[in-house]
């Protein structure tokens, strides 16, 4: 039972073509270990390098952005000695001949109107528009909703071959479940 | 003024600002785990010279493999103070150094540059190792 039940689950992972899978609580120090072993596993396939640096800036906004925002997050108060762990889920497969990354985390339900808001923006432009998006945000500063630039999503639609896409699911009266992916 | 040495790490940049030939070189990757500790003591310094600079000559060389969002915000302040530099009289010379397998790296050099109205700028394809 026991191999069977985890071989299923790995089955199921790479019958839909994920070569890498992460679940579990994502640290800066995850993301720069993964990012390594995800370079070194890029750079072994046939993709040109323009493709393998997309794949692997936008698995640094994704992890990050996870890292960040996450509202499933250990000790839930903030303690000043100790390193708060944000829980998120972010797979890297193939689709035919594209890359895929899918990341996902808990959102505090009142934040995902304003969530899909900035992504349904960015999901109807095209790249020049992406880029002028792009420089405005880096000089506008922060914005309320991120401790960062808050320019990480359109670093991803920059990146992506086509639109991003992303979705919600509603997980209990507080949180929702936030999808994104994106496709290289 | 000692010159500032950093090694690349896989994810940080190779930093060679020697203060006395004003040539300063970022080369590499960037994706620190915190920004602001890795750029802080490398800005600081910068910013300081390049304000007490006058009418001389300074180089950059900027070579960037890949940096994130993040450090996207420091190579925006970066270009603010080359040109405020280049405003106040020096003469400045950047290069954007790009690797000719990879147009984002051209196309964010095109972006970058452009906000530089004193300062002299120059895309440059990397030699192929």
């Amino acid at each position: 039972m026991l191999a069977t039940d985890l071989y299923d689950l790995r089955k199921t992972l790479m019958q839909s073509g994920v070569m890498f899978a992460y679940s579990g609580y994502m640290t800066e120090q995850v993301r720069l270990a993964v990012g390594e072993t995800l370079k070194q596993k890029l750079s072994m396939e046939e993709a040109d390098t323009k493709t393998v640096r997309s794949v692997f800036a936008v698995f640094v906004e994704q992890m990050q952005n996870v890292i960040r925002y996450s509202a499933e997050r250990v000790p839930e108060e903030e303690t000043p000695e100790v390193t708060e762990l944000s829980f998120g889920i972010l797979t890297i497969g193939k689709e035919g001949n594209e890359y895929v990354l899918l990341s996902g985390n808990l959102i505090r339900s009142e934040d995902t109107e304003r969530v899909s808001e900035k992504l349904r923006e960015i999901q109807g432009m095209n790249h020049d528009q992406l880029k002028r998006f792009y420089k405005d945000k880096l000089r506008e500063g922060p914005d309320e909703y991120s401790q960062g630039a808050g320019i990480g999503f359109i670093e991803i639609a920059r990146r992506a071959s086509r639109p991003i896409e992303f979705d919600f699911a509603k997980v209990d009266d507080r949180h929702s479940f936030f999808a994104l992916k994106a496709n290289i | 003024m000692e010159p500032l040495k950093i090694p690349a790490t896989s994810n940080t940049p190779e930093v060679d600002f020697d203060f006395d030939q004003n040539r300063f070189c970022l080369k590499g990757e960037s994706h620190p785990e915190d920004v602001t500790a890795f750029y802080q003591p490398v800005m600081d310094p910068l910013e300081a010279h390049l304000g007490n600079h006058g009418d001389g000559t300074c180089e950059f060389v900027l070579e960037f493999i890949y940096f994130n969002s993040s450090s996207a915000k420091i190579v925006m302040t970066l270009m603010d103070l080359i040109d405020e530099a280049a405003e106040a009289g020096a003469t400045v010379n950047v290069k954007w150094v790009y690797d000719p397998e990879d147009d984002n790296m051209l196309e964010l050099g095109e972006e970058f540059g452009e906000d530089l109205e004193h300062a002299k700028f120059e895309l440059v394809a990397q030699e192929s190792e």
